[in-house]
């Protein structure tokens, strides 16, 4: 179970970057999706780790309505798999297609609607299989730019350790916090 | 016509070799020499090696003060004259005749000849020393990113397979939400590969260059 798990997102428009081992990557987004939804805000993800239909299930089996959470998956088309007709679902052909995933995150972005709205990208440690760190750097200083220039917040799950320590320095600079899941997990009583 | 240097003026003793000695191992020696004044900081003899690092004929760097060519940002604060320290086999930078920044190692020798001090400024070309060293860091650093790029994501592989084992038992998912998630991981695996491969590659093929995309992120150039 997962839901012990919570992280206190202190801002509406700052940008996290979220550190957690690789068997909490799932419960980090799980806990986070529920964050963002207490604070009615409009969650857009972006998964290059877990297929749509995999997560709608996850998200049903913890008590999440699917229909509230927009999603950019970039590993169904990838895994061969059905891309069916969701209207709050874009499907990307590849992980390492950034020009398509950028293209996704501004329509989304246009037509979510509400006034609060966050990203969450899981995870930057996925997207590393796919593109070079430096690649991976400037496509995620794009978004960063395109949530500040919006005035959106932005969380970025990534595994600890997971991050050379240049592209984690550059990290460091685009975002607000950086927080260690497990140092949270630890802190709070499940 | 007889090259005439500060070294021709040497008061010879009896069994000390000859000028021309001198001026031969000035001229042969792989080794950059400037001679300086001291007062002036003007360069009073270049040997070739020193002509040829700047890429000028020795007409044109005698008579200028040695900051044109050597210690470019230190003008007024010369380590020997101004700041009396002393300067063995350190890390300078010569600017050639194309104001390119070219490492040296720099060695500074007081000498007096004729009653009237010099400084015998040495040094040696590092550029390929420099140009092996940036390769080098390049090349773990790419290393070290081919890992990083390999390790978490193996290990994130493991958890969601385990996952995926758990997802089987539990009778809420069908048959293609497993073979969707066991073909994400099984072409994980191959770009893993892939990468793990290109890395042998680079690693073997021992170019000159390193791949762009590293030189720009680790180096900055």
């Amino acid at each position: 179970m997962t839901g012990a798990i919570t992280i206190d997102l202190q801002d509406d428009s700052l940008l996290y970057l979220m550190l957690a081992p690789p068997d909490k990557i799932n419960a980090m987004n799980l806990s986070v999706l529920k964050n963002i939804l207490s604070r009615n805000c409009t969650p857009l993800i972006i998964t290059v780790n877990q297929p749509y239909k995999i997560l709608a299930k996850t998200y049903a089996k913890e008590g999440i309505d699917a229909g509230k959470i927009y999603v950019i998956d970039a590993v169904t088309q990838y895994s061969g798999g059905t891309c069916g007709p969701v209207l709050n679902v874009k499907y990307i052909n590849n992980p390492s297609n950034l020009t398509d995933l950028g293209i996704a995150i501004t329509e989304f972005l246009k037509i979510i609607p509400g006034e609060k709205k966050c990203i969450v990208f899981d995870s930057v440690s996925m997207l590393l299989i796919h593109i070079p760190a430096v690649t991976a750097s400037k496509f995620l200083h794009f978004v960063v730019n395109k949530l500040k220039l919006s005035d959106i917040s932005g969380i970025f799950l990534c595994v600890e350790k997971g991050l050379d320590p240049v592209i984690l320095s550059q990290m460091s600079a685009f975002v607000d916090k950086i927080v260690d899941f497990e140092k949270k997990d630890a802190g709070i009583p499940s | 016509m007889k090259k005439k240097g500060p070294a021709s003026g040497r008061q010879k003793k009896d069994n000390s070799p000859p000028d021309d000695v001198f001026r031969m191992v000035f001229d042969k020696i792989q080794t950059g020499i400037f001679i300086v004044d001291p007062a002036t900081h003007t360069i009073m003899d270049a040997n070739p090696i020193a002509q040829d690092t700047i890429g000028l004929p020795k007409e044109k760097i005698v008579g200028n003060v040695c900051h044109d060519f050597v210690c470019p940002a230190q003008r007024g604060q010369c380590p020997i004259t101004d700041l009396h320290k002393t300067i063995e086999n350190t890390e300078r930078i010569l600017i050639n005749k194309n104001g390119e920044r070219v490492p040296i190692l720099k060695t500074v020798a007081k000498a007096s000849m004729n009653k009237k001090e010099y400084l015998i400024e040495s040094f040696v070309d590092i550029r390929d020393r420099k140009k092996a060293e940036d390769r080098k860091i390049a090349l773990i650093a790419y290393i070290d990113e081919s890992v990083m790029r390999v390790k978490k994501p193996l290990e994130m592989t493991k958890n969601n397979l385990e996952f995926l084992a758990t997802q089987v038992s539990s009778g809420d998912y069908d048959t293609e939400d497993i073979r969707m998630q066991i073909q994400i991981q099984a072409n994980n695996i191959g770009t893993m590969v892939n990468t793990l491969f290109e890395l042998t590659k680079k690693v073997s093929d021992e170019r000159e260059e390193i791949p762009e995309e590293f030189r720009l992120f680790f180096t900055g150039t």
